[in-house]
Formats: structure tokens, sequence, C-alpha cells
């Protein structure tokens, strides 16, 4: 904060007031987060809510954030270092807004994903950023959606916008906004968003300039600084607190979309030495040619994630917790891929990296364990609607099920770890789309086995109404299982299928673009489900019995898995007592045997 | 009469007298229907004629702690062949903040289990068209083996049910040969409403609560007639801020849950409208919450977008916006050192430090004592004692020291902390929607509301603040002040341009001949009926819709074009911004129906002559912060002030159940109907 303009004194900061501004700067964030899910145009941010909103710094730190979707925290500091590099302090006007959705010279994770950002001036005097980002329907490029499995550098994935001058003193480029919108399946949804974004950035600039009146500006400045040594002293507290010991951690890719047979692995040594973290990656695979690849910000990011999740989920979002993280990306890994390495599906590999990271942080916090969930997917419906005679992309993003933990289920047909999109109402996909639901319900026996069983998997299967469409999906999970841990099972993988049932039946891989499909066509997703936790013989009984009788389970498998056998009496279900006592001891001596 | 969770609170208003009289009774979880009673048994005993009730309406908390406590029926949910996963998957999401990072979070149970879950052969399109029809032999299969599972209630949830109702009609006729026994609720006479989980998840509740809540009401009814009150109908209140009959209640049970908060608002709306207010924010802070609502133009803001526990209840209710601060909410120092204030509380057991009962947890409470504001022989009128010495000896050590603050800068402290975030909730229904915050009155209730609105109107810039005569019973007085309010939608997704005015007529025509038989059913005379139309609308592929009000059916082809217009009007008011060029489509038709009820009329008061000096009990030192520090404050009791009293701050208000603060830059004066009004100097 060494600005010559913006003297600071840190005893303005007192601790009441630093609550106070804390408080503020809460309620601005999701104020501008309100005004962007109620302004969004695209289902992609009213129905699956994908974008958050941050305050920063003049630096491009992460002053205060909405957490919608954890990834985004790495991504805002790195869209701001790329406008600070395009424009010299004297070219930034009260007035402006910069757009950019470049996984190089920006920070956005892949091209979708657009970042606007405003500076905030004060009395004059610019004071930070306020800035909102949202996944786009589509921004050109092969494949509906912008997101080609098969794209081998980014220019194959969408128009590229560098860190740009949108808005200059409050006139809008009209020329960006044209070449934005023409290079768009759906002009209308990106153009329409990315001024709802606009929108909610200036009210973050209006609401901060109105604190910083109400409270002074060196106070607010001051109270920055407090607030981010202290998110960082809380976790640095708590990592104090865990011995000190190396730890590793490895999870694979099913693929990286071309070479369909080779799992992509992502590997993480942690170092731990009092209240220090380094994060190690060496021994990730090397780039990929296939769009598996992540920025170094996304990596951070996730392991701000974790951190998060195991030392205090309330954690004040800010830069504090960016301090904490020392990370080592090899350069020309799948990590930190050299320029212009293709990146669009990176959502699978963060969910690789987080199994790692956690794999690895639960040998130094050994209360909270967790087995691997379903990760996240998407599927991506390109057409054009008969009646407009306008082009359309629907896009719906699919949980699973989550992974046992200590102590407890998993949650079924829910979203893991940083993915966290609601589900699209069906009844608004078919009232806006050429497109028919036919079955969405949980898959039985999907949850991996265990003494806490893993959240279970869905099914949906869509049947195309229009006579021609191209289709994508971008998955994960379909050959790498959700691991079980502790003695569980495996969670079920997950499947994509075309025309199940018929005589041209074929599974399709969890990555694929530009499948054509016409009227009639069925495509049937089943998702993952989580891994388990701890030996299935020492579930409950009584629970094997509950989870048969809701479907959960099947009989068969509650004798074959769980020993438990499970017999139907007067419309309901009770344990045979003594066969489950037989087999469970059968087991577990045959178990012992086999050690 | 209202049910609180620990005293029921009664208003009685005499129509030929104006006078209203106020009593507290215990009340009774575990019948919670004797508690009405006794309260109706003390009125009697004053001597009034149980014949000569007129209107006998009643706030209840039985569906909500039926719910809240997961004490409902064994629900039994219906639905269309191979969607079992609406209900179970639900959102897919965890919710924002902290949740988002929590690793051992959990979806809220199940109400309807996947074991009393069964699935129906049938199929209606996005259009309205019957795929498949409802086969009645496989429906009654379906329904027999809920039945063999012990199934209470039905709850039947059919996919784009809202726009063709056949489906789940067959599956009521089916019900009434199989299993006539059962409680059955169908979304379509739920919420005929688009989205199909929130649909879902607001008819399953209904269904869980049902079978409890008329077991309630019926035995409530029985009683009340034993005692010879025979009011033509019985009223309860509703989340929409409208009161409905019994029996109505007992259909639609889902739609009473949220109504607690209700009562308050409504009569804030009668207060401040007898002084000619139109614009006021309603703030009623108790032990472990705050409640905060916002009227526009005498309107009340309402939402279709509420949660109780975590499950979504999409009828209109009040948008009422809760945040975890009051009397009781906790103030520590946390392990880096720093200040956190909520949003845990101490509740009423332990209770604040001051209480005395065990209490180790500095709490708002205890800093409002501390300060001063708090008079610790007078607390709830001398029925409890308050422990200074201990809340200031435990602040000290605990919080003061820790951060080098003096004691009274730290308990100052603790309430600019809470303060802030009632702010944040204030500025989340005013300010964030694109109200001007200057132009609207707070008016203060609650046991703490009065406490802290004077500090919260000055930091928020809101220019007038409104005490009512009776901040401790405001959502009893209420229930006297409503009228019968019911919620008619449907749904139809369409482009505006697409749609003739008859498209939309013929759906109003349904929901009016709907509304009317429902009113003229319940007893309301065609003059005592009051329709209005509003339709729900939003830019093409947009997510959320806007409500706006909708000129008078049948609509012309030139009112198409108005409510487009009043539509961007709206858009622009919430979001900033409009846009004239986009195509407008409609998502659902609604109309309100009212049933106008005979209201309390509060009559002035008028003055007797005393001085305000009269009024005056003492005086205390009060801290009002680094600047201007401790203050001599003179007190005044609230029974004694009258009409055209005026105080200039600092000075201290007290009666029975709260006590307001009138701060050193603001003046108060009593109004006719003995409102306190404060203002800025000046």
């Amino acid at each position: 904060m060494a600005h010559p303009e913006t003297h600071v004194d840190p005893a303005a900061a007192d601790p009441i007031t630093l609550q106070v501004i804390q408080a503020r700067l809460a309620g601005i964030v999701q104020e501008m987060q309100n005004s962007l899910f109620r302004t969004g145009f695209s289902t992609i941010i009213r129905e699956s809510q994908d974008a958050s909103c941050a305050i920063l710094t003049r630096d491009g730190e992460v002053a205060a954030q909405h957490v919608v979707l954890p990834l985004h925290m790495g991504a805002f500091p790195a869209c701001a270092q790329g406008v600070l590099r395009n424009y010299p302090p004297e070219e930034i006007h009260e007035g402006d807004a910069y757009i950019t959705n470049h996984p190089y010279l920006g920070g956005s994770p892949h091209a979708p994903d657009m970042c606007v950002m405003t500076p905030i001036f004060f009395e004059g005097v610019w004071v930070g950023f306020s800035s909102t980002m949202a996944h786009k329907s589509d921004i050109g490029g092969p494949v509906p959606g912008s997101c080609w499995s098969q794209a081998r550098e980014v220019y194959q994935e969408g128009l590229q916008v560098p860190p740009v001058k949108y808005i200059d003193r409050y006139k809008t480029s009209k020329d960006i906004e044209e070449i934005i919108g023409c290079n768009s399946r759906t002009p209308e949804l990106v153009v329409g968003d990315i001024r709802g974004q606009v929108g909610a950035a200036r009210l973050g600039e209006r609401r901060f300039a109105e604190m910083m009146a109400k409270y002074g500006r060196e106070t607010v400045l001051a109270c920055y600084d407090r607030l981010f040594q202290l998110t960082e002293e809380r976790v640095r507290n708590e990592v104090s607190t865990w011995p000190d010991k190396s730890a590793e951690g490895e999870r694979f890719l099913d693929s990286d979309g071309i070479d369909l047979d080779k799992p992509v692995r992502i590997r993480v040594r942690i170092d731990k030495k009092g209240d220090r973290l380094l994060f190690d990656f060496t021994g990730s695979a090397d780039q990929t040619r296939g769009p598996a690849n992540i920025r170094p910000s996304v990596v951070r990011a996730a392991c701000s994630y974790c951190l998060t999740a195991l030392t205090d989920p309330a954690l004040p979002t800010n830069q504090g917790l960016a301090r904490v993280v020392e990370v080592n990306c090899p350069e020309g890994s799948v990590l930190n891929p050299r320029f212009p390495a293709p990146v669009n599906t990176y959502n699978p590999t963060v969910h690789a990296l987080v199994e790692a990271l956690f794999e690895a942080l639960s040998q130094l916090t050994p209360v909270k364990k967790i087995a691997d969930g379903c990760a996240s997917r998407s599927i991506i419906i390109g057409g054009r609607n008969e009646k407009t005679g306008r082009s359309y992309v629907q896009y719906e993003i699919f949980g699973g099920g989550s992974g046992a933990r200590t102590g407890k289920d998993g949650v079924s047909g829910t979203n893991v770890n940083q993915s966290n999109a609601r589900i699209a109402p069906i009844e608004i996909i078919e009232s806006e789309f050429s497109t028919r639901l036919r079955r969405f319900e949980l898959v039985r026996d999907s949850g991996g086995a265990g003494e806490f069983r893993g959240g279970l998997g869905f099914v949906r299967e869509y049947e195309f109404l229009n006579p021609e469409g191209r289709f994508s999906l971008r998955s994960t999970k379909h050959v790498v299982a959700p691991k079980g841990v502790e003695g569980g099972g495996n969670g079920r993988t997950g499947k994509g299928i075309l025309n199940p049932g018929s005589g041209d039946e074929r599974e399709i891989p969890s990555r694929c673009s530009d499948v054509a499909v016409r009227r009639a066509d069925v495509f049937r997703l089943e998702t993952p489900g989580g891994g388990g936790l701890g030996e299935p013989l020492e579930r409950d009984a009584e629970a094997v019995v509950r989870d048969v009788k809701n479907g959960y389970v099947s009989p068969d498998n509650a004798l074959e898995v769980y020993g438990v056998a499970v017999e139907e009496s007067g419309g309901g279900f009770v344990v045979d007592e003594t066969r489950t006592a037989a087999v469970r001891r059968e087991r577990a001596e045959a178990g012992n045997e086999s050690r | 009469m209202d049910t609180g969770g620990t005293f029921s609170d009664f208003v009685f208003f005499n129509e030929d007298s104006g006078e209203i009289s106020i009593t507290k009774v215990p009340s009774t979880p575990k019948e919670p229907f004797q508690a009405v009673l006794n309260g109706v048994r003390e009125l009697l005993d004053r001597g009034v004629p149980a014949g000569d009730v007129s209107f006998f309406s009643h706030g209840t908390t039985v569906g909500t702690n039926a719910l809240l406590e997961e004490k409902g029926a064994v629900t039994g949910l219906l639905v269309t062949e191979g969607f079992r996963g609406i209900y179970e998957v639900m959102e897919q999401s965890r919710g924002y903040g902290p949740v988002t990072y929590d690793l051992f979070f959990e979806k809220p149970r199940l109400l309807a289990t996947p074991y009393t879950t069964e699935e129906v052969r049938e199929r209606v399109d996005f259009q309205g068209n019957a795929l498949t029809p409802v086969d009645p032999a496989q429906a009654a299969e379906a329904i027999r083996r809920l039945k063999a599972k012990g199934v209470e209630s039905v709850a039947v949830c059919f996919l784009f049910s809202f726009l063709n109702l056949d489906h789940e009609l067959a599956v009521k006729e089916v019900m009434a040969e199989e299993f006539p026994e059962a409680s059955l609720s169908l979304s379509c006479e739920v919420l005929p409403q688009i989205r199909e989980f929130y649909r879902m998840s607001t008819t399953v509740i209904n269904a869980y609560i049902a079978p409890v809540m008329s077991r309630y009401l019926g035995l409530l009814e029985t009683r009340l007639r034993e005692m010879g009150v025979n009011t033509p109908q019985l009223y309860i209140m509703q989340s929409n801020g409208g009161v409905s009959t019994f029996r109505t209640s007992a259909r639609i049970p889902v739609a009473t849950v949220l109504s607690g908060p209700a009562g308050g608002v409504i009569s804030s709306l009668g207060a401040s409208g007898k002084v000619g207010i139109d614009n006021i924010i309603t703030f009623d802070m108790g032990g472990t919450s705050c409640d905060v609502a916002l009227i526009h133009q005498r309107r009340p803001v309402v939402t279709t977008q509420g949660r109780i526990s975590q499950r979504p209840i999409s009828l209109p209710m009040l948008d009422i916006h809760t945040v975890s601060a009051g009397g009781g909410t906790i103030a520590r120092i946390d392990s880096v050192g720093a200040l956190q204030v909520g949003p845990d509380s101490a509740g009423a057991d332990p209770g604040p430090i001051c209480y005395d009962r065990g209490g180790e947890n500095a709490t708002v409470t205890d800093a409002n004592v501390i300060l001063g504001v708090l008079d610790p022989d007078h607390f709830l009128g001398g029925r409890l004692t308050l422990d200074k010495g201990k809340a200031e000896s435990l602040v000290e050590k605990r919080i003061a020291k820790p951060l080098g603050l003096s004691l009274h800068e730290a308990a100052d402290g603790i309430l600019r902390i809470i303060n802030v975030k009632m702010e944040e909730a204030i500025k989340a229904v005013s300010s964030q929607r694109g109200y001007d915050i200057r132009e609207f009155t707070l008016v203060a209730f609650g046991g703490a509301g009065p406490m802290h609105a004077g500090r919260l109107a000055l930091d928020l810039g809101i220019p007038t603040l409104l005490v009512p005569l009776t901040p401790g019973v405001n959502s009893a007085l209420g229930l006297l002040m409503s009228d019968v309010k019911h919620d008619h939608v449907r749904s139809k997704l369409a482009p505006m341009q697409e749609l003739g005015p008859d498209d939309i007529n013929v759906l109003f025509d349904q929901l009016r001949a709907q509304a009317r038989e429902e009113l003229s059913g319940e007893g309301f005379a065609e003059e005592d009926i009051v329709l209005t139309p509003y339709l729900d609308l939003r830019y093409a592929g947009q997510g959320y819709e806007l409500t706006v009000p909708c000129p008078t059916p049948p609509l012309a082809p030139e009112d198409m074009e108005l409510a487009q217009q009043r539509f961007h009007e709206v858009h622009e008011q919430a979001h900033g911004h409009k846009a004239e060029s986009e195509p407008v489509e409609l998502v659902s038709v609604r109309l309100v129906s009212e049933g106008r009820v005979p209201q309390t009329r509060l009559s002035p008061f008028t003055a007797t002559g005393k001085s305000v000096d009269d009024a005056r009990t003492g005086e205390r030192r009060i801290f009002f912060g680094r600047d201007p520090g401790f203050q001599d404050t003179p007190i005044y009791d609230r029974d004694r002030l009258e009409p055209g009293h005026a105080l200039a701050g600092p000075a201290v208000v007290e009666q029975m159940d709260t006590t307001t603060v009138i701060h050193p830059e603001q003046q108060a004066r009593v109004d006719d109907y003995k409102n306190l009004i404060i203002t800025a100097k000046g």
C-alpha cells in the first residue's frame, strides 16, 4: 500500500472500527452479488449462479469477496495485475471499466469467465477496484459453450480478450461490444451479462465511496492491512498446532480430452514447519496437449480453498489468506503450462488437485478426513430455436455424490469442493430449450461402501427435440473412480451414453465435444457417487436397512458388501440378526487371514 | 392473540370505547390451545360476555414448530414417473458463504422419504399438453403402497402441473377412492407456479404440517365455541401479512409458518398510517434476532423466495430480513485478538452475565447495562434485577483489557459492531433494492428495538424514528389490523409480444372466480371483496421475475403495453437499469384477494394538561461513545407521557417491556396516538 497519495495511519484502525469496516465490506460485496444475480440474463448466472464479486486494493489484492465460487479468489488479483500491466495509473480514470477473459494475460480460469473491473475513486483519488467475474454462455470457438475438449491451444477456446478498456470515463466502447457480440453464438446474453456486471461493479464503487466518506480514507486503508493480518494470523495459528512433517497426495484425471487412454497425474508434497506451509507440485504431469491444464493462480486458489475448509469455514476471505500459501508449480507442467497451452476444461483438474491436497493435508490434520467426491461436470447443447431462428446454448452443471466424512455419510445429489452451482429447473429448461427430460433420479449403489457411505450420484436422461443439434460433455471420473478412505470402497464412476438400450447405443468419453445429435436421440448421463470411509462391515446394520428401505443400497449389495442380511416383512425391511452376525464374522475372519 | 415462546400476548380492543388493553399469559407449549383458552377466560372474567366478541384473530407457531422440530405427519410424495431426483437433489448447491467451505455440511432432512415416495406414470409438456395421461389403476397401486407404509398425509407434485391441473386432480379422485382418510396436498392447489423443486418443497411442507394444524385448529374451534365465542369466523395470521380463516389455514397451513414477525409489520403499518406516514422500515429486535422489513407507499414488500430451516417455501410472504442480533448476542475476543460480536446468542438461559444465571459471555444487554442505558433495578418493570457489577468486571476482564480499551469504550464498541450488522440488514431491504432511505421512517419495537434504533437512524440518515405505544405486543396488535388475504397464481411462460390480452384475461377470469368463491364461502359480501391483479414479468431469458401491478382485467390491447412499461420502471427501481429494447416475458399472473374485516380503529388520546416534568422519574449518567462521552440523562416514564410532550436528547424513556434511547443529537415528541416521534435536532 505504499502509494504517496494514500498515506496510512495505522492507529486509525482501532479494534472496533476494524470490525465495523469488515462488516461494511461484506455488505458491499453482498449487495453487488445480489444485483448481479438478479439482473443476469443467461441461465448460467441466474439459475446456476456461476459468478462472483470482489473489492480489491489498488495493487489488486482482494479486500473482500462474496464467496460463491472459491476459485475466483485467485482469479481477481491476476486480472487486476493484467490491467495494471497494460494501464499506468495516469491512464486510470473515474468511470472506466476494464474487461478481460484471458487466462495468460489476465487471470481468467478459462475464456468463458469474463472479468469486469472498475476503478474506485474517492474525492478524485483512485483508491481500489470493484470487480465481478461471471461465466458466459458462449464466447465463440469451434463448439457451443466455447469449451472444446480437443483444443490444442487457447486460440481454439473462443475469443481471447486481453485486459482492455471497455468503458472510458463512462463512455462505452461500442467497438468492443460489437466485437464480443459478433464472436458469440448468444450475443444478446453475453453483452447483456457484461452490462449487468458493469452495473454491479458501479454499485460497488458507489457503496465503497460512501463508506470512505463516512469513516475516512486513511481509516479504511489502515483497516485493510490489519484485516489481512488477522486472516493470515488466524490461519497460521491453526497451522502451527499441526505436527511438523511432510505429507504427499496424488490423484489422476481420466484424460486430457485428446489422449483418451492416458490418465493425468496430479501430485503434491506439503512441507509443514511451524506456521509455514510449502505446496510443491513437482511430479505432476507435464502440460497436456488437450485442455486439462490450469494456471498457477487457480492452483493457489485451490490451496486457499482447502486451507479455509480445514481451518475456519467462516474465515474472512482476503489477501491475508493468499499470503500463507507458498507454492512451487514447475513450469511446463499441467499446473503451470506455457502459453498458448489450452485450459478450457480446468475444473476436473482442480477437483483432482483438491482431492490430492486433502489427502496430504489429512495426514497433518487427522481428525478431519474426507473421501473423494463426484467432482463436477457440465453439458452443453447447442442448436437453433425453430420458433425464433436464433441459436441457443443450453448449459447445465451437475454434481453427484460427496465423499463420506469422519463420522458422517456423504451427501447425495450435491456439488462438492470448489463447485457450487444450482441445478436449473426442468420446467425452465424445457420451456426455453428444445429438449425433454426423461429421467432424473439417484443411482442406487453408486455411493462408495463404508462404515460411512459415500453420497449417491444421479442420472439425467435427455431427449433431443430439434431436427439436429450439437452436444458436448465436460466431465471426469468416468474412468478414475472417486477414492474411498480408511477401508471404504470407491464411489461408482460416471457414465455418458448415447441412445441407451437401442441398437446404436454407445458410450461417450468423459470429455467430448460437438457430438452431432438428431431429433429423438437420447443422452443419458450418470454422475459419480462419493467414496466411502471405514470398513463396510463396521457399518451400523440399522443404517444399512434404512439405505435398503430408501433404495440407496440394493439388498444384494447389503449382503455382499456390508454383510447385512435384509429381509422384507410386511411391506417393511428388517435385519436378519442371526444371519448378519454369521456373515459378518465369516467376512472378518476371511479378511484377517488374507492380511 | 399471538403465541410466543415464553408468553402469549393478548390485545383486547373495545369497539364501543375504543380502549385497548393488554394481557400476557404464560404459553403452554405442550397443549398450545390451552394458553389461548386461558387468555379468553381472562377476558370473560372481566365481565365481557363471550357472545359480545365480534372478531377473533390468532397468531400461532403450531405449524412452524412442527416443522422446526420435525414433528409433522408421516408424509408420502407422489411424483412424475422417473423424477424422484427433484426432491432429493433439491437445489444441488450448498448455499453461499461459510457453508461453501464446510466439508461436513448436510442438506435438510427429507420430510417425505424415498421410502414413502411413489411414482405415477404421467407426463405433461411445457405447453401443458398431456404426453402420457394418468393411468388410474397404476396410480391406485402407488397410493395403496403409501397406505401400507403408514403414510398419514400425501403431497402430489407433477411436472408442469401449473399448466395442466388435470393429472393431479385425477390423482385426487383416486385418493378419494383408495385413501380418503389421508390428508392431501396438491401442488396445483398449493402453488401453481413454475420451477418444480420450489413448488414441490412448498407442497411437501404443507402435507407435513397439515394434519397437525388441522387437529389444533379443530380442537381450538370446538373449545372456543363451547366457551360461547360465536363470531362468524375465526382467523389465523399468515406469512403474507393477511389473516385467513381456520378452515383455509387447515387446508394450506404452509401459508402460516413464517407469520411470526408478520403481525409486527402490519401493526407498524397501522400505527404509521394513522399519522400519515406511508414509507416505513420496521425494526423488531428481541433477545436473539432482529427482523427488518420495508413498506413502500403503504405496500409491504413481498417475496416468493422464503425459507425455513433451509427448506424453500415459495408462497408470497412479507419479505422480512432476519439477522442474528439481539440483546443476548455474545461478544468475545477471538483466537487472534479481534473483537467479534455474534452471531451466537446466550439466549434467555443462561442469558447475559447481568442476569446472574451463570452466563459467562458478555452480551449486548450487558453492554447496555454498563453504559447506563438499562436500569439494573427496573428491568422488565422491576421483574428482574440485573447484576451490573458482575457485567462490568467480566467485560473489563474479557473484552476491555485485552483490547487496551476502557470499560465504557469496550461496551460502546460492542454496540457499534452489533449496530453495523443491523444497519446492513436495513440497507439490504432498502437501499440495496433501490429505495432512498431518507424517504422512510424507522418504526422500532421488540424488547431491544427502541434501545438501538436511535443510533441506527443517525448512522443511516433516516430522518424520523417512530416508537409505537406498545412496542412489546406489536405482533398481537397487528392481528387486529389485518384483512383476510389470499394469494392466487398461475404460471404461463411466454413472450408478451406473442400474447393477446385474452390469453391473460382467461387466466385472470379463472383466478377471479376462484378468489370470489373462496371469499364468499368465508362469508364476505361482494362489497367487502377487493381483488388486485399483478403480473410476474422478466426480460426474455432473464432469471428472476418482478411482480408488477397490472391494469384491472379484462385487459385491453393497450394494457399489454402499459404493463410492460411498468415493468421497465420497476426494473430500473430495483436494479438501477432497464432495457426497453429487450422483449419482455410473462412468467405468471397473480391475484391478491382481500376480504375487508372490521378493523381496530385506534383513536387519538387527549392530553390531560400535565407537564412533561411529571413524567420524569430521575436521571442517570449514560456513556454515549468517546464523543460526547458521559452525559447526565433524564429518565421518563412512558406511561405518563402525553400528546404534545417534547423531550430533548439525551433522554431515556422507560416502560414495562422496553427502553427507548434518545441520543444527544436527537429530540422527541409525543403524538396524538402517544407514539414517540424522534428526529434529529435543529
